[in-house]
């Protein structure tokens, strides 16, 4: 697929990005930051380095001003399975709703560029962006209703994979959503996701890497076990680059490796061009 | 349910002990499971693209009077055999070869038995190379899509996604004393701790047992074990895996094929709501 080109986007459209928290020097130049310049590249340095947005931050990105609809937003994650140490569940669910944050994923419409699309973004400030029961059940209530509608469905994922203090439940969230991006496949309707940095294990193993057209971050780390699980387990040597985006377009996992600052105008064109 | 006199709930085991007992190495694997019920078994290898992994066997055999697809993990019992079955954990090309021998069955009608066994896929560097992510993912995704009943047993360990990729089923049932988690004691402590040693307390939060998973209506029917757990009798936890296995696969072979597969997404669709305390959520979309 050709990608229009031009010089990077700045903002076009959508709102104005939300603050991050930023280091005083960006990680991959060294460089001092400057919040507005970089807010004004999609918080991209010009070096390349990709800093990771939360699920706010991604909607403000995607979403034209003013139409983010949000869906399911009071559903609210509980203790099930009295998890105690070394935090209790509980009291880690209740301090990150209280920093402003609700659940790993955020889901509802909007327009881009005046086309309607059901958009989920994970946020990996909640628990590791870890898919939770009401994360699977927010991602999969959208993929029923945009298959039904046959409004096409944008993710963001940003996730460490399954969350543990929800136990086997959220492993079944796996299968709950995979059924659900069935529906979205049967129905004919459009599926992009966009892998960011890092998606890992049960997210990457289920509706991150199912999409019609799977586009990463550069630099974004993504794949099943993380690299130190994998050298505590086989003593291997991971080469420089593992797991990169760049390692899974060439190993064929995802379609595109493009940066932030092109994304929205990827979006734009393929939702013209898959109808 | 009592085939040899014992009642589920007889049993003191603390959690480790439970794990103990469904990792042991001379617990019952699938193979000796399905050479049980069906003498006749044929293995069936390879995933038609490039490989065939031993982590998993394959293949039809006549059981109860009808062809049917015998799928289990398979781990080794002496050293050498672990090593070629890479103790029961899959890579991309034994997921890829569940579907294949899935939609083999699906052309002949051939229903679907599924045995789990594993830690959880392979953790290696060959695996992410391949692939495994959007292995798991697409098999998960294609089960579902499988137009024949299909029931899944876990025998042994059921380890996280690896296990999962083996494990979207019309029922699902337990040995007594297996387990079913979303991550093995040992990761889920090195995730939540940074430190794997932590994995007693870490498995002890994370109700993996059989008895947890019944009560959170995650498996159909927990199948009791004999006196001394299963590796104590093969015979007779084989004649009590098999006749679960055939009660609830009698039921599904009577369902027309699109109220099977509307339930099988129905089952996973909702398979949380016994436990949620949100009077909101739930199936009511």
């Amino acid at each position: 697929m050709v990608v229009p080109k031009g010089r990077p986007e700045v903002r076009i459209a959508g709102s104005k990005l939300p603050d991050i928290p930023l280091p005083t020097n960006c990680p991959g130049c060294g460089v001092g930051l400057v919040i507005d310049e970089l807010r004004a590249r999609n918080f991209v340095c010009e070096c390349g380095h990709h800093f990771r947005l939360g699920a706010d931050a991604w909607i403000a990105l995607i979403a034209d001003r003013s139409s983010w609809q949000e869906r399911w937003g009071d559903i609210r994650s509980h203790d099930l399975l009295n998890w105690k140490v070394p935090k209790p569940y509980q009291a880690v669910i209740e301090q990150l709703m209280e920093e402003g944050l609700n659940e790993a994923v955020r889901t509802g419409t909007c327009t881009l560029n005046g086309r309607p699309i059901w958009l989920a973004a994970f946020d990996f400030r909640f628990v590791g962006g870890t898919l939770s029961i009401v994360a699977g059940e927010r991602l999969a209530r959208g993929m029923e209703q945009a298959a039904s509608s046959g409004i096409p469905y944008v993710l963001v994922s940003a996730s460490g994979g399954a969350r543990m203090q929800e136990g086997v439940l959220a492993l079944m969230q796996m299968a709950k959503v995979n059924a659900a991006v069935g529906r979205l496949h049967a129905a004919g309707v459009p599926y992009f996701s966009v892998l960011t940095d890092p998606t890992f294990g049960g997210t990457a193993a289920s509706l991150a890497l199912l999409a019609d057209i799977n586009v990463a971050e550069p630099g974004a780390a993504i794949g099943f076990t993380g690299p130190r699980v994998i050298k505590q387990a086989t003593y291997e040597n991971l080469p420089p680059g593992f797991q990169s985006a760049e390692f899974q377009l060439a190993h064929g996992q995802v379609d595109l490796v493009l940066p932030r600052t092109e994304l929205r105008r990827l979006l734009a064109h393929v939702l013209e061009m898959y109808p | 349910m009592t085939r040899h006199g014992r009642k589920p709930d007889e049993t003191t085991l603390s959690v480790w002990q439970v794990i103990e007992l469904a990792r042991h190495q001379d617990r019952p694997y699938a193979l000796d499971y399905i050479k049980r019920l069906a003498p006749d078994f044929i293995e069936l290898h390879g995933d038609r693209l490039a490989a065939d992994d031993p982590a998993l066997v394959g293949g039809v055999g006549t059981w109860h009077g009808r062809t049917t697809m015998f799928l289990g993990h398979q781990k080794g019992r002496s050293l050498k055999e672990r090593v070629a079955r890479n103790w029961g954990m899959m890579h991309p090309e034994g997921y890829r070869k569940a579907i294949r021998l899935a939609h083999h069955a699906a052309k002949f009608r051939f229903p679907i038995v599924s045995l789990i066994d594993t830690p959880g896929a392979y953790p290696g560097a060959g695996a992410e190379e391949r692939g495994i992510a959007a292995a798991i993912a697409d098999a998960v995704m294609e089960w579902f899509r499988i137009p024949v009943p299909i029931v899944a047993a876990v025998i042994g360990e059921g380890g996280s996604g690896g296990a999962l990729g083996m494990g979207v089923a019309d029922r699902v049932i337990m040995l007594e004393n297996s387990i079913y988690s979303v991550a093995s004691p040992e990761a889920a402590a090195s995730i939540v701790w940074r430190d794997n040693a932590r994995k007693v307390e870490a498995a002890e939060q994370l109700q993996l047992t059989s008895r947890d998973l019944l009560a959170m209506g995650v498996v159909e029917e927990v199948v009791t074990e004999p006196e001394g757990s299963a590796r104590a009798d093969y015979d007779a936890t084989a004649a009590a895996l098999d006749e679960a296995l055939h009660r609830h696969m009698e039921a599904l072979l009577t369902q027309p094929t699109d109220e099977l597969l509307q339930h099988r997404y129905e089952r996973f669709r909702y398979i949380d709501s016994l436990v949620h305390a949100e009077p909101e959520f739930g199936p009511k979309v």
